[in-house]
């Protein structure tokens, strides 16, 4: 037991470097955030009075904060289970063993070591009307071809969805397929013999067996859904209509338009609380799922 | 262990030969002493010929500064660099020269980011080393509090009318004529419009539009309208007021009645500036276009913009040379200021077309085009910008694009009065949050 003891701050010394880290650049902005959110801080004037809570009613009585905690909402609750869903179907797809697989789990991966920036200057061009990918391939179809996506209120969060899914695809798939290789093979084996189709075994031996992976998405996921901000930022401004007017923008806008970084960190802090509860619910929900799994 | 040796010895080696390039350096040229750290906007999209010639300026002021070198840090992207400046500000680490942009002043200004220049003024006027008489007083009001001075003009422009000649002639139409009206611009923007029969939208239009405030709120001043109250303390009776509300209606108009300017949706369409490609026949431009329409060979003029029952007027947007007030180095800021906005290094730097220099002696050098005198003849009818005193005007601009945006895709069911009674609203609520 000495000896263990001893060889103790070994170890601390080997975690000494993320978790300064993590205390330099993460915590403390954190508390110094909650901090900021309880006073009146523009960003240039030298008093910051303390006003309480009084920067978290403002916000959560101001419809447009409102609106963009709903568009958030809207854009979680779809690019969530349908990004799941479409990279589970494709690292199913690449976990076959065929020739050339490799080649398609390195062109999913693509999108995911691009740059948001230039993915999002990318598919401006591919949402244009007329000449955009889609807008061109609709009129070759017979379409019309006209819509604009990035301006009709409706259409610009769709394409954000859509979006999404394909810049998110790579990692979530990779994960999934290295869950999936990890099934072991006699299990499949097994059902093999019992006379399981092949969407018989993915259904009771891969996606039972899968479940801490399926989680693990989810939860990346979610928080990364929360997050949006740069093709935002990049492609709609928030627009058409403040539909698509997420937390994080309007974050940047109240802190670097109108230099309000108390407000902000409040907001920020609503954003933080809603991922929490967000995250939460589905481990609990999941968790269940899981025992579920490994009982079945 | 002879592996490692031998890497050593080469590490040595090199780490000589790194030193002595260095210090070969530092024997051709002065030992640098002193940095002088210079912000402005400028990235990528500027032609690498006036990079070139930036950076000769640069150096020149280098060779007559021995021991100094100037560092220029380039922070562009829309929105950013108001941003990134004031952070660097509050952290202590802001460049000693910024480059202010008029429309975003105001936040720099009121906020003690910048040094009074008055002093500095004083100073070298009484020893015949500066003249506050060779900028124009135009553009040097722009960024002044009674008897202080935060910057000293660069170079500015007067937003105007820009009109495509060829396209004019070929649809038999007479150029536009300063002092001309909004009438005279409806009736001038209908010829010139080609709108063929079984077609969803004009091939051709009288004017281009971008939804960007800056360019589109000279609407509202060309009828007498604003957005804020002459002390810029609130909106309400002014941007949602009679003039500002006949003002946008005839804009919007023009694009969904008229059909003589395209819907952002038809422009965006296009995917291309409609003018530069010959697609409209006029544009609510600045000085900045020159460069593109020199490019292409376009045969252009430029006129003042049209009124509606009021006095010439149009806004000067303005760009022009700040010393920080927690520079390191405010004396050699200063020297640097003056190096920039002196004669001969104006004529050189506004010959590109970007601008009109604030230093009146260059920007007469210019004088005797027709472009050009058009130009110049603008300036006396030429107003501020609200960013020069209005320290939210950013996102009040910002919050002017959306209601546009708002009120061009509801397809009319939002009106104009209604769009700007709430606009003027939330304006109001931004100005009066402390």
């Amino acid at each position: 037991m000495a000896a263990l003891r001893a060889n103790n701050w070994r170890g601390y010394l080997f975690v000494a470097p993320a978790t300064l880290y993590l205390a330099l650049f993460a915590f403390f902005p954190m508390v110094f955030a909650g901090y900021m959110s309880l006073h009146r801080w523009h960003l240039l004037k030298e008093d910051h009075p303390f006003v309480g809570l009084a920067n978290f009613t403002t916000i959560l009585a101001d419809p447009f904060f409102r609106n963009a905690i709903y568009n958030t909402l809207i854009y979680v609750a779809f690019s969530v289970p349908l990004g799941v869903v479409t990279s589970l179907a494709v690292a199913a797809l690449v976990a076959q063993r065929l020739r050339g697989v490799g080649v398609f789990r390195t062109l999913y991966y693509i999108p995911a070591i691009g740059s948001k920036v230039a993915i999002s200057m990318v598919w401006i061009w591919i949402l244009l009307p007329e000449v955009g990918l889609i807008n061109a391939s609709l009129k070759w179809l017979g379409g019309e071809g006209t819509t604009n996506f990035l301006a009709e209120p409706g259409w610009a969060m769709a394409a954000l969805v859509a979006m999404s899914l394909g810049i998110g695809l790579g990692p979530r798939m990779i994960i999934f397929l290295a869950g999936i290789q990890s099934v072991p093979q006699t299990y499949y084996e097994a059902a093999a013999l019992d006379g399981c189709t092949a969407w018989k075994r993915f259904r009771h031996v891969t996606l039972p067996l899968l479940a801490p992976t399926t989680l693990f998405v989810v939860i990346t996921t979610t928080i990364a859904s929360f997050q949006l901000f740069t093709e935002v930022y990049m492609m709609t401004r928030g627009g058409p209509r403040r539909t698509t007017d997420v937390v994080l923008y309007h974050i940047y806008k109240e802190a670097w338009q109108k230099f309000e970084v108390g407000m902000a960190s409040a907001m920020s802090y609503v954003l933080f609380a809603m991922i929490l509860i967000v995250a939460l619910l589905q481990f609990r929900i999941m968790r269940r799922g899981l025992g579920e799994g490994a009982t079945a | 262990m002879r592996v490692v040796r031998m890497r050593a010895v080469r590490l040595i080696l090199g780490s000589v030969a790194v030193v002595s390039l260095v210090g070969g350096c530092a024997d051709d040229e002065q030992a640098v002493t002193t940095v002088l750290r210079v912000a402005n906007w400028g990235g990528a999209q500027v032609e690498s010929e006036f990079m070139r010639l930036e950076r000769t300026i640069w150096e020149e002021f280098e060779t007559t500064h021995p021991g100094v070198r100037v560092q220029v840090e380039q922070i562009p992207g829309r929105g950013q660099y108001a941003p990134k400046l004031l952070m660097m500000h509050v952290a202590g680490s802001v460049p000693d020269v910024i480059q202010l942009d008029a429309s975003s002043a105001a936040v720099f200004i009121d906020n003690g980011v910048l040094l009074d220049l008055a002093p500095f003024v004083e100073r070298d006027q009484k020893q015949k080393e500066f003249d506050l008489g060779n900028y124009f007083v135009k553009v040097l009001d722009v960024a002044r509090r009674g008897d202080a001075i935060y910057t000293i003009p660069l170079d500015f422009t007067p937003m105007v009318m820009y009109y495509n000649k060829k396209l004019f002639d070929e649809a038999g139409v007479a150029y536009p004529q300063p002092g001309w009206s909004w009438d005279d611009f409806l009736e001038t923007a209908g010829k010139l419009t080609v709108f063929p029969e079984g077609t969803r939208s004009p091939t051709r239009y009288g004017m281009f539009f971008e939804n960007v405030m800056p360019f589109w709120v000279l609407w509202l001043w060309t009828n007498g309208g604003d957005v804020l109250s002459p002390d810029g303390k609130r909106a309400s009776g002014y941007f949602d007021g009679p003039k500002s509300v006949e003002a946008l209606e005839f804009l919007v108009d023009l694009m969904t009645k008229q059909r003589v300017v395209p819907h952002p949706r038809e422009s965006s369409a296009a995917g291309v500036d409609l003018f530069r490609s010959g697609r409209a026949a006029m544009d609510l431009k600045g000085h900045w276009k020159m460069i593109d329409y020199g490019a292409d060979g376009m045969d252009f003029g430029v006129v003042g913009l049209p009124t509606n029952g009021v006095e010439r007027v149009t806004v000067v947007y303005a760009s022009g040379l700040s010393v920080a007030r927690r520079a390191k180095h405010p004396e050699l800021a200063w020297g640097y200021i003056k190096h920039m906005t002196s004669f001969g290094v104006q004529v050189r730097r506004v010959a590109s077309g970007l601008a009109i220099s604030g230093n009146k002696a260059a920007a007469a050098h210019f004088a005797g085009t027709p472009v050009e005198d058009a130009f110049l003849e603008e300036v006396q009818y030429a107003r501020p910008p609200w960013g020069a005193t209005v320290e939210r005007y950013p996102f009040i601009e910002e919050l002017g694009r959306e209601m546009m945006e708002d009120i061009l895709y509801s397809d009319g069911e939002l009106s104009v009065e209604e769009a700007l009674r709430q606009t003027a609203k939330l304006i109001d609520a931004a100005l009066a949050e402390p």
